[in-house]
């Protein structure tokens, strides 16, 4: 089976929906900038791209039609380079990285760029045009369960308290805002232009917060329950891209390889308690990675809610010391459709940066899902 | 805007002076669409030298009462600062000066600017202490000739007075400029003052304030005594004398005397009345300013946690918790002036006092600060809010009985208010038209500016076409009618109905076009209520039906007819009084218009067309909004199910109330006037009524997806079990009931599921503890 690799991982800023930076930046084009960014770190000969997958969680407004070939021409992708948009809600960027390893594995290509997008500014979540199957609310009302939601369930059903989840929150901005002030974001972050500015840094991390500040905040979701915004990732525009090749073409052209891809595994579980999504998924690519958790040097874990992180670490006895070492989506913002490409290339880089063997990174998904990604170092 | 200013026009304007009155003289500059410079000095050792002005338009867009009508007026104003942006006055076509009321400090400024202004640019200034001789003195001519003062009242926005006063160097083009400007751009109404001290509504209102002091100190009064008689029952705010202080900051009454006093005519009957008031300087000096401090002659005591309102014992300095005054005096005021004055009790007196003096001091004062009664009166009613100025007070009291009764306690009456008691009174109405008496003795009719169409001076001469005890329609010419409401607050009940149904068969056959306008302080505040809830309580449903359905079709007749309807409010046009003018062919708007649905609030839904209009209103109008089915219901569900009320004309176009191509008036006594040019120009350009809307609605899809966001809130504590129940009826008539995203449906039917939903709601027992509380408090009701 021909091995598939990380060969190279960048990202835009990430910036709060609405108030935000990037809020006035098409999705399509900050994609299209991120890509080109991508492509002049890894100095790839765009010829040889046989596709590029777009993950978007909601694909339709500006991110519509199939964002993924539209961004192609927009990221000047030679015509030949096919575009495929992937919609597996959070799980979307993550998977077209699985994708890209089938294809890879089944010598349907050699190189693939894996990229994420989401404008919470622009197209809202649940779309512009939220049209519910009324038998199927009826019959399962968490069909279509909101997100804060499933979080008060988890938290609940994990007896997890406000202080513990407040806690995460901040060790994730603590991490995050190290790692700015350290220069360690620098790297990944491809500047973009909106008008006349150019947006370099991200805008979501809260240098400042503490513990104080997250107690004061109301629940909000649920007005008796324990999970606020304090502890929520934010609504965030964001995009991010991975190169994935396969190891001998990336050998053949001396790419700067990060990691191998070693195992994945996607589950579902009940979607009130989608954010355990993980433990399932997890379970799944270790055992099919012959590994345990023990194993596993570097987790990105991605915090959709300080909750479901939780009960997953619980679960899956997760060392705190191990898991997003630069923040997590809490402190830096989860654009939904782009975060998976984020944590695995996040990974990776990691890997490469911190000299360590093996990484996993996880996610829940809406709907009731889970989705993983197990890297090597080579 | 709708009419055209004199001479030049102003396109730009400059704010010297980012204080409160500056940055809201600003903020009214820009809410009239004009851009504005917004500067201010530089502040010590500043790494933002802009941070002045800066700061000033942060605080416009948190202010309460919002100074800016809309956010796009925000983007006008552009601050800078006095030491960098003086280069930019070049293209200033009007410089207001709002700087400290310091001589040097103004003539240092207008010294600077005089370079760099462009020749013909006005400048003026906003002092409302310093004479404009003192201000121009040594100063070129040229400078002179372009300058006058432009006196504004706190809040720019919403006080309506602007005194422009000009000097015998002033250009009195620039006074006409300036004067055309501020009536039609910036919505005032123009008094032109003489340069004296405190010019016209100063003059008599600061002596109000005065002798209402001295006078409740004199007798033993209570605050809450004293504020009972000077409110309401003299026509004065509700706030009467020392709630009124605590508004607008105890410490400006000292410098507001000071100044006033120093700059008087020896002998002025005002300084007569003045005197030390220890308790108000030992107030401020301890930090009871008033609302914008720890509290004044009223406060809110919240120790040991509960909010106890206090008040001050004028005595004693000492505060209790407040007492409500019992005044018969207070009671017997609504049978008219002279009741009140000449009641026995110490409010009675009280009002004889302050009212005396500052009635017979305003007769000494015409011409000396303004050329006739009219301007004063004008004055008195919008830079102090009265509900008549103090010439209509006199006439009131009776000119004559007035001059006697001032003669037996031996006090001087003044030469023009002896002329009035000889004549009979300062106003009368002669042939259908108002006048005011001059100071040679003769009658003169009150003469309206061009433009300004009143309907008060129309009912003053003519009779009604159609009259009930709801509505009225008058001719207002040019084969234009207008549509009056005049049940209590306006409320739209089967009289106003059925007259408006008259007035459409009427204007149908006999004239050219209809305009909905009332001059009363809100157009409409909705059906009346009352009536429905009493029709529910002996379960009278078909009556109830027949109402509803009543109203549908006279909104529909008002949609569908041949000729144009144009709406023409002002205040609050909420619910039914809202749903009228979404049915109209176009609205001509006053800038100070609060329209909403409000509906929810009673645990109801818009049920006279009010959602399909909406839903008509939210279909996009350009190609960069949201297809589909479900944008449009979502927009018109955010709107009725949170009740939003358009905080102005301009708020009210973001919501969609009103269409882009509706107008808007800055000066209320040109709404009529500029409705009825709408309609003519409607009439002229072959006016058609609108084709039947078929809207494509998402149906039960879409009322699942309405149904799980409200869900959402319910967890969130923002919406009640009875919010979700009427949400949830509201979803089901904007989604289309059963309809199918494959079909189009028709307006009535849209109507006719509000309807259904309208009277499922009624007959529900939350709904009914709502309207039974919104009546008997004013207020909703959280079920």
């Amino acid at each position: 089976m021909t091995e598939a690799v990380i060969a190279g991982y960048v990202r835009s800023p990430f910036h709060f929906a609405g108030k935000g930076a990037l809020a006035k930046l098409r999705p399509d084009d900050m994609a299209g900038a991120v890509i080109r960014g991508l492509i002049d770190k890894t100095g790839i000969d765009v010829k040889d791209v046989e596709d590029l997958l777009v993950g978007c969680a909601f694909p339709e407004g500006e991110q519509g039609l199939n964002v993924a070939r539209l961004i192609g021409f927009i990221a000047d992708l030679p015509q030949s380079v096919a575009g495929a948009t992937i919609n597996r809600f959070c799980g979307s960027s993550m998977q077209g990285i699985h994708s890209a390893a089938g294809a890879i594995a089944l010598g349907a290509g050699d190189v693939f760029i894996c990229a994420g997008i989401e404008s919470m500014s622009r197209v809202p979540m649940m779309g512009f045009n939220p049209l519910p199957n009324p038998a199927l609310t009826e019959r399962l009302p968490a069909a279509y369960i909101s997100m804060g939601e499933t979080a008060e369930n988890v938290a609940k059903k994990y007896k997890l308290d406000r202080r513990e989840q407040e806690e995460l929150a901040l060790s994730s901005h603590r991490k995050a805002s190290a790692a700015r002030q350290g220069g360690r974001l620098a790297d990944e972050i491809i500047p973009v232009k909106v008008g006349n500015e150019t947006v370099s840094i991200d805008g979501c991390i809260r240098d400042e917060t503490t513990l104080e500040a997250l107690a004061g905040l109301k629940p909000a979701f649920d007005q008796n329950g324990s999970v606020t915004a304090g502890t929520s990732s934010p609504l965030t525009d964001g995009a991010s891209a991975c190169l994935v090749t396969s190891a001998d073409y990336a050998k053949a052209h001396g790419l700067p390889v990060l990691a191998k891809i070693r195992a994945i595994g996607v589950a579902g579980c009940a979607p009130e308690i989608m954010g355990i999504g993980p433990v399932a998924a997890t379970r799944k690519a270790l055992k099919r990675a012959g590994l345990t958790i023990k194993d596993i040097d570097i987790i990105e874990l991605n915090e959709a809610f300080a909750s479901q992180a939780l009960a997953c670490m619980r679960d899956l006895e997760i060392d705190p010391n191990k898991m997003n070492l630069d923040g997590g989506a809490i402190a830096l913002g989860h654009p939904l459709g782009a975060t998976g490409a984020r944590i695995t290339g996040k990974a990776a880089a990691l890997l490469k940066r911190e000299g360590k063997q093996f990484s996993l990174s996880t996610q829940c998904i809406g709907g009731g899902q889970g989705i993983t990604t197990i890297l090597e170092a080579v | 805007m709708a009419a055209t200013t004199t001479g030049a026009p102003i396109r730009k304007a400059c704010v010297i002076g980012a204080g409160v009155m500056g940055s809201g003289i600003a903020a009214q500059i820009a809410n009239a669409g004009i851009p504005v410079l917004l500067l201010d000095i530089v502040p010590k050792d500043a790494a933002n030298r802009n941070a002045i002005a800066e700061g000033a338009i942060a605080k416009l867009l948190k202010a309460d009462p919002a100074p800016l009508m809309s956010s796009a007026a925000a983007k006008l104003i552009t601050p800078g600062n006095i030491d960098d942006d003086l280069d930019k006055l070049a293209e200033v076509d009007w410089i207001v000066e709002a700087v400290i009321e310091k001589i040097e400090i103004k003539q240092a400024l207008y010294r600077k600017l005089m370079d760099k202004r462009q020749p013909g640019s006005i400048v003026s200034s906003n002092t409302s202490t310093i004479p404009l001789a003192q201000l121009t003195e040594d100063l070129p001519e040229a400078f002179a000739r372009d300058f006058c003062i432009t006196h504004f009242f706190n809040p720019p926005r919403y006080m309506r007075l602007l005194e422009v006063v000009g000097g015998p160097k002033t250009d009195s083009a620039q006074i006409e400029r300036i004067a055309a400007f501020g009536d039609i751009a910036l919505g005032k109404m123009i008094v032109r003052g003489k340069d004296t001290p405190g010019f016209v509504a100063n003059r008599i209102g600061v002596y109000w304030m005065q002798a209402a002091i001295i006078h409740a100190l004199d007798l033993g009064l209570t605050v809450e005594m004293a504020d009972a008689i000077m409110g309401r029952p003299i026509g004065a705010p509700k706030t009467g004398i020392f709630a009124l202080l605590d508004l607008v900051g105890l410490d400006l009454m000292p410098h507001v005397d000071a100044s006033l006093a120093a700059s008087l005519p020896a002998g002025d009957p005002y300084l007569s009345i003045r005197r030390d008031f220890p308790l108000l300087t030992k107030m401020i000096a301890e930090g009871y300013t008033g609302r914008k401090g720890k509290g004044g002659f009223y406060r809110l005591n919240t120790e040991g946690g509960k909010k106890v309102k206090e008040s001050v014992d004028l005595r004693t300095g000492a505060y209790a918790p407040s007492t409500a005054a019992r005044l018969d005096s207070a009671d017997a005021a609504k049978g008219g002036l002279r009741v009140l004055v000449t009641h026995p009790d110490a409010g009675g007196q009280y009002a004889w006092r302050v009212l005396s003096g500052m009635l017979s001091y305003a007769a000494s004062l015409v011409p000396t600060i303004a050329d006739d009664i009219v301007a004063v009166d004008q004055a008195i009613r919008t830079g102090f809010n009265f509900k008549r100025g103090p010439f209509e007070m006199i006439d009131e009291l009776g000119a004559a009985w007035l001059a006697e009764a001032l003669r037996k306690e031996n006090r001087p009456v003044p030469d023009f208010l002896a002329m009035a008691a000889k004549a009979g009174s300062f106003y009368k109405v002669e042939n259908g038209r108002l006048q005011y008496l001059g100071l040679d003795g003769s009658y003169r009719p009150v003469e309206r500016p061009e433009g300004v169409l009143l309907l008060r001076d129309i009912k003053l001469a003519s009779k009604p076409i159609l009259k009930n005890g709801s509505a009225s329609l008058w001719d207002i010419g040019d084969g234009v009618a207008c549509l009056e409401f005049h049940s209590k607050m306006n409320a739209i009940d089967p009289d106003t109905l059925t007259l408006m149904k008259q007035s459409l068969d009427h204007v149908g056959k006999n004239m050219k076009a209809l305009v909905l306008h009332n001059e009363a302080d809100n157009f409409s505040v909705g059906a009346n209520i009352g009536l429905a809830l009493f029709a529910a309580n002996i379960a009278m449903w078909p009556m109830i039906d027949d109402l509803i359905g009543q109203g549908i079709a006279v909104y529909k007749a008002i949609k569908y007819a041949p000729f144009p309807v144009v709406g023409a409010p002002s205040g609050m046009a909420l619910g039914g009084g809202c749903e009228v003018l979404l049915h109209c062919a176009a609205i001509q708007a006053h800038s100070e218009t609060y329209i909403g649905l409000v509906e929810v609030g009673v645990g109801l839904i818009p049920g006279w067309g009010g959602c399909a209009e909406m839903l008509i209103r939210y279909q996009p109008q350009s190609a960069k909004e949201p297809k589909g089915p479900m944008p449009p219901v979502a927009q018109a569900f955010e709107t009725i199910s949170l009740a939003k009320v358009a905080k102005s004309a301009a708020e009210a176009k973001q919501l969609r109330f009103l269409r882009r191509d509706d107008g808007i008036t800055m000066n209320r006594d040109r709404l009529l006037a500029d409705a009825k040019a709408k309609a003519l120009a409607l009439v002229a350009a072959g006016h058609q009524p609108p084709k039947p809307a078929e809207l494509r609605l998402p149906g039960p899809s879409g009322k699942t997806a309405l149904t799980l966001a409200v869900d959402g809130f319910v967890a969130q504590g923002k919406a009640l079990a009875h919010d979700r129940a009427v949400s949830l009826t509201l979803a089901e008539a904007l989604t289309g009931g059963a309809t199918d995203m494959t079909e189009m449906i028709g307006e009535d039917q849209i109507n006719k599921l509000a309807k259904q939903g309208f009277m499922k709601l009624l007959r529900s027992e939350p709904t009914l503890a709502r309207m039974e509380h919104m009546l008997s408090t004013g207020k909703p009701l959280r079920n």
